[in-house]
């Protein structure tokens, strides 16, 4: 699994294990990066890859998951906690806010490199589905006023007539919008455009029956 | 010459004429007959003057008739013998006097010079006084001489034409008045009468006569006043005849009183008193004497004395008067003459600018002349006593009449000359210097007659002489005092004049005086200046002689008492007006105690450089703007490089400094800290990194302080900067180990413990898993990574050796074990705890002091183990105590018997349970585990002792712990 494109981020105040797990995933092929506090992490220049972020629960500035905390709201890569001694409602929290692992010091090169392949796969996902979504949101934005009112109200199952009676225009005008918009968001049938909707999440704002009763 | 001729006798004529016929003989020459021509001009008169006259004409005419009708030698002879009467008739001319030659008889007074009316005149030789008078003028002038009285004598005295005049001399002492007399001119018209009868005044008549032939002059008259008889020289010098005296001028008669005609003979100021005086003498006989002036013939009033006498019948009737008048005149003229002179006398004394006086040989005083009474206003009779005698008491000062009256008491006893000054009373009411002198008039049997004195005023020149004095007195006071040596140089270097500092600085002896000061002077100096000066100075001061350059100069002279001091000399030439040197001015100051205190100064400077220079510290000081002034020589090497060499374009001196020597990450920070010093002046400490010479940054501290002078300003910034590399490296390990242990204080519990003992073992481990597996890696890589495998092998030696060692400490913890005990300085344990926890104190501003009782032993102890201890105990003081408190731990350790006990005493609330606080999980703190102490109990008791805790009065606790002194190291077990 060596990968020049991934990289995996080490934060430990121990100098000696940081330069261990250095050396552990140079020489596993691995390239890393080391930290010697969450501020240095923060402040640090970081490429645009997919990612581990390899975190140790005691750091002298901030506590590893006050870290995990503060980053949440950001992209962040998938967190690896280490520990010399872990404790149970510690991981528990880890794993509840998202992290891959929570490993006990001292730990197994294949613990420690499973870990970070599921990271960086997870991670792997995670930015290819945030590119899709972004392909999706560029669509999107191409799209004409009158079409993102049609949109919603298309995947929500108006029909046609419901739907043009809803915008006040004729049935064929929307039919033309419709066409337009199944063209402009790169949907082959209308299910591809609703499941499009959904990654948009766009609401569904009427019902059928709704419109119907 | 020629009047003295005149009086030769005839024989002179024999002998000229003699003389001048042998000269013609002898010569052939009729010039010889010139000689007795002259004689016979000179002598002949009357008709023989005439002969010789006609016989000169009578020749002149017959020689020009010669000379006409003969030719040759006798046309010459009568030339010559003409030329001869001509020259004759010139002679004659010359020789015969005017009045004889014009043939006029009538005689013209000899009179003295209008001009010269109180000059007098010189007695006439003998040869132009009648000879009958001679006798008398001489006897009278002799008398004049001898006796001092003066004579009044009348004599005939020769006129030119040979008639005799008569004039009157008057001699006298000293001085003489000629006086013009008249009364004897004859006229050629004189007219005098003789009465036809004398009736009853015959006897009168004959008494006037005797008086006339007695004394020249008489005359009678009769009861009535009417003259009968007049000396005819007197009618003729008044020019009345006995008709005109007698004439009666009005209707009465003189007796009744009218007016007669010898009245208008008399002065009219004198008439009436005349004629009153005879007309009561003729009604009452008494006799007539009075004094009046009487007109001459020559118009001028002549005094006269006139005194008449009757002549009385048998029966007493009055039957004539007879009386005399004197010639008076002279007598009044002189008599006013003197007086004119006394006058004029006694205006000089009033106006000479003196005051003049006199007294009598006894001392009464008698005369003050004017300008004496004036400036004085004394009289007289101020300065006479009741008794006549002198009295000066308003005329002296009291301060110095006892002395005038001694000293003119002494004078008029003796004789001896009067002379004093005195203050004088003045009439102003002032007193006044005065000089009075008097010297006594004797007469000649030696008897003092009079004395005669002059007062001057001589304030002006008293009060300007004290003045003087004063001035110079001061000026002398002055030199002499003035706080230096002056001293004065002739143009050629011989000084002439020390001032009295100088010359008691030297020590001269003023009496000395066998040489000249002078050289005196010149020998004491060059004695004076000290020998390794002499050369620098003689040869300095010949130069400035030579150009006329001031003289300044540093030397060493000799005290009186031999000590030499040191001399600051000037000395300036004082020129004249043609730019020459009159003389030199000095001045010598003695400089030796402030050359001293100079050199002390400068020594003082050395050493304080010197100290400054060896410290061992980094200085330097700078201009109150920050400019770099001066570094030591350590600062120097220390940079290598000087002041100036950082000076660059466009960039102070400081900033280049700064830039050139501070790290860049520590210059932004320097420079505002700096700069902030500069504008407040307050002092400036920083710690930041300086650039060595090799180019090597090391941490310095650096401290600036602001030096002001007396009235607050900076003057300059002193600066001292240490290198605290290694106090830097040491904070930064101490710091590090002070984390560990107060993660591991903080795990203290059992819990904890164990938590912080795996974290502390895992950690390690951890990383030592991770390089196994790294050099598992490198090793089965495809070539293996042999070199980075050796490396990683060497991290996980080191890992695990450090893992081992927490695991050998914990073990040797709670297994009580002695293993890493060594001989340790409780001491060093104690400031190494101390160092640990002072940061935390600080900050809580809490002091601690550490008291270790000098000489105790070397213990056997596990030094971290003691340390954590003391940590703990520490930290538990420094929070008991409130961070206000501002308190002090004080810890002390001493011996006690075997023991050595050490006590943490704080200040704080002090512990309600004492035995409890060891008790595992007992804690009063908030986040406190409980275990600190229980622990410390523990690791105490495992080294022997004990820990137990004590309350202190008033407040705070003291826990207590000893450990053996004896304890050996139990190296085997």
């Amino acid at each position: 699994m060596i990968v020049d494109d991934t990289i995996v981020f080490i934060v430990d105040d121990d100098e000696a294990l940081r330069e261990a797990l250095g050396e552990l995933l140079e020489a596993k092929g691995v390239r890393s990066a080391l930290f010697q506090s969450a501020g240095d992490y923060i402040g640090a220049d970081k490429p645009d890859l997919p990612a581990c972020l390899i975190l140790d629960v005691e750091l002298p500035d901030i506590n590893g998951l006050e870290l995990q905390r503060q980053i949440a709201r950001d992209d962040h890569p998938p967190i690896v906690f280490i520990t010399g001694h872990g404790d149970i409602p510690s991981s528990v929290r880890a794993i509840k806010h998202g992290a891959v692992d929570f490993l006990t010091k001292p730990f197994s090169d294949t613990a420690l490199m499973a870990a970070i392949g599921s990271a960086i796969a997870q991670d792997r996902e995670t930015r290819a589905k945030r590119a899709e979504v972004a392909l999706l949101r560029q669509r999107y934005q191409e799209l004409s006023p009158r079409e993102r009112e049609v949109l919603p109200l298309v995947v929500s199952g108006l029909l046609n007539k419901q739907a043009a009676v809803e915008l006040g225009i004729s049935e064929v005008t929307l039919q033309i919008h419709r066409r337009s918009v199944m063209q402009k968001m790169a949907a082959s049938s209308l299910a591809d455009l609703v499941r499009i909707a959904e990654r948009l999440e766009i609401p569904i704002q009427h019902s059928r029956r709704m419109g119907g009763i | 010459m020629v009047a003295a001729l005149r009086r030769t006798p005839p024989a002179l004529m024999i002998v000229s004429l003699a003389v001048g016929l042998a000269a013609c003989w002898s010569t052939g020459a009729l010039f010889g007959v010139l000689a007795p021509l002259g004689a016979l001009f000179l002598y002949a008169r009357g008709y023989w003057l005439l002969a010789v006259w006609i016989g000169l004409l009578i020749a002149f005419a017959a020689s020009a008739l010669a000379a006409l009708f003969y030719p040759g030698a006798i046309r010459e002879a009568a030339l010559s013998l003409g030329a001869l009467v001509a020259v004759g008739a010139c002679i004659g001319l010359l020789l015969v006097p005017a009045p004889l030659r014009r043939g006029n008889h009538s005689a013209v007074p000899r009179r003295p010079e209008p001009g010269q009316p109180e000059g007098f005149g010189p007695v006439p030789a003998h040869g132009a006084i009648h000879p009958d008078d001679r006798a008398a003028i001489a006897h009278a002038a002799a008398y004049a001489f001898w006796t001092g009285v003066p004579q009044v004598t009348g004599y005939r005295l020769r006129q030119p034409d040979g008639s005799y005049h008569w004039t009157e001399l008057r001699a006298e002492p000293g001085y003489g008045v000629s006086v013009d007399i008249d009364a004897m001119v004859s006229r050629p018209d004189d007219r005098w009468s003789v009465a036809e009868s004398l009736g009853t005044t015959m006897e009168a008549v004959k008494a006037a006569k005797v008086i006339e032939s007695l004394h020249g002059k008489a005359w009678a008259f009769d009861a009535m006043g009417r003259f009968t008889y007049v000396t005819p020289a007197a009618q003729v010098a008044i020019d009345m005849a006995l008709e005109d005296l007698n004439r009666r001028l009005g209707e009465r008669e003189f007796i009744d009183g009218g007016e007669a005609g010898w009245m208008r003979g008399v002065h009219p100021d004198d008439v009436d008193r005349a004629a009153s005086t005879l007309r009561h003498c003729l009604k009452t006989g008494e006799p007539w004497n009075i004094e009046y002036r009487m007109l001459r013939a020559t118009g001028q009033y002549v005094w006269h004395r006139i005194s008449a006498r009757p002549t009385r019948d048998d029966n007493g009737q009055i039957t004539g008067w007879f009386g005399t008048s004197i010639d008076i005149d002279v007598y009044k003229k002189t008599e006013a003459a003197l007086r004119a002179r006394e006058q004029h006398l006694e205006q000089l004394i009033d106006t000479v600018p003196a005051m003049i006086w006199s007294m009598t040989g006894a001392g009464h005083p008698v005369y003050l002349n004017r300008r004496m009474m004036e400036v004085t206003g004394a009289t007289t009779e101020t300065v006479t006593a009741p008794d006549g005698s002198l009295t000066l008491k308003r005329m002296i000062h009291p301060d110095f009449l006892e002395q005038a009256e001694r000293t003119f008491a002494r004078s008029v006893a003796t004789g001896a000359p009067y002379a004093i000054k005195y203050l004088q009373y003045r009439a102003d009411g002032t007193y006044r210097w005065t000089e009075t002198r008097a010297e006594a008039l004797r007469d000649e049997a030696g008897q003092i007659i009079r004395w005669y004195g002059v007062s001057v005023d001589i304030h002006d020149l008293i009060t300007t002489q004290t003045e003087l004095h004063l001035r110079k007195q001061e000026l002398t006071r002055l030199v002499d005092l003035v706080p230096s040596f002056l001293w004065r140089l002739t143009p050629t270097g011989a000084p002439n004049f020390f001032n009295r500092r100088f010359i008691d600085f030297l020590g001269l002896d003023e009496g000395s005086l066998e040489q000249p000061q002078t050289e005196q002077y010149a020998a004491a100096l060059k004695a004076a200046v000290h020998p390794d000066d002499a050369a620098r100075v003689w040869a300095g001061l010949k130069d400035c002689l030579g150009s006329g350059r001031p003289f300044a100069m540093r030397y060493r002279l000799r005290r009186h008492d031999g000590v030499y001091r040191w001399m600051d000399g000037r000395a300036e030439p004082l020129l004249d007006e043609d730019g020459s040197i009159i003389q030199w001015h000095g001045l010598s100051h003695d400089v030796d105690d402030q050359l001293r205190v100079e050199e002390a100064l400068r020594e003082s400077e050395r050493s304080l450089r010197q100290l400054v220079e060896t410290l061992p510290a980094l200085i330097y000081c700078a201009a109150p703007n920050g400019e770099p002034i001066y570094r030591s020589e350590k600062l120097r090497e220390f940079l290598g490089f000087g002041l100036g060499d950082k000076d660059e374009e466009g960039k102070t001196r400081l900033t280049g400094t700064l830039d050139a020597i501070i790290h860049p990450d520590d210059l932004p920070d320097v420079k505002e800290r700096y700069a902030h010093s500069l504008a407040t002046g307050s002092p400036y400490a920083m710690k930041h990194r300086l650039r060595r010479a090799d180019g090597a940054y090391r941490w310095v501290e650096t401290r600036t302080a602001a030096m002001r002078n007396a009235e607050g300003e900076i003057i300059q910034w002193n600066g001292i900067c240490f290198e605290i590399e290694d106090q830097v490296r040491a904070q930064e390990a101490l710091t590090l180990t002070q984390e560990r242990l107060a993660r591991a204080a903080q795990a203290a519990s059992l819990a904890e413990l164990s938590a912080s003992i795996a974290h502390e073992v895992n950690q390690p481990l951890a990383a030592v898993v991770a390089n196994s597996h790294a050099c598992q890696r490198w090793l089965t890589s495809d070539p293996p990574n042999l070199e980075r495998a050796q490396k990683t092998v060497e991290r996980i030696i080191r890992d695990a050796n450090s893992a081992a060692d927490v695991v050998g400490r914990v073990r040797a913890l709670f297994r009580q074990t002695v293993e890493a005990r060594s001989f340790w300085q409780l001491d060093t344990i104690l400031h190494e705890a101390r160092d640990l926890m002072l940061e935390e104190a600080t900050r809580r501003r809490i002091r601690i002091e550490i008291d270790v009782e000098p000489g105790l032993p070397p213990l056997a102890l596990d030094r971290i183990q003691i340390q954590q201890v003391l940590v703990n105990l520490i930290r538990n003081g420094v929070e008991a105590m409130e961070p206000t408190q501002r308190g002090a731990l004080h810890i002390r350790s001493m011996r006690a018997g075997d023991l050595i006990r050490t006590e943490v005493r704080d200040t704080g609330a002090g512990i309600s349970a004492l035995e409890k606080v060891f008790e595992p999980f007992f804690s009063t703190k908030s986040n406190g585990m409980g275990m600190g102490l229980a622990i410390s109990r523990t690791i105490i008791e495992s080294h022997g002792g004990r820990l137990w805790a004590e309350d202190n009065q008033p407040s705070g606790a003291t826990f207590i712990f000893t450990l053996p002194a004896e304890a050996k190291a139990d190296h085997d077990r």
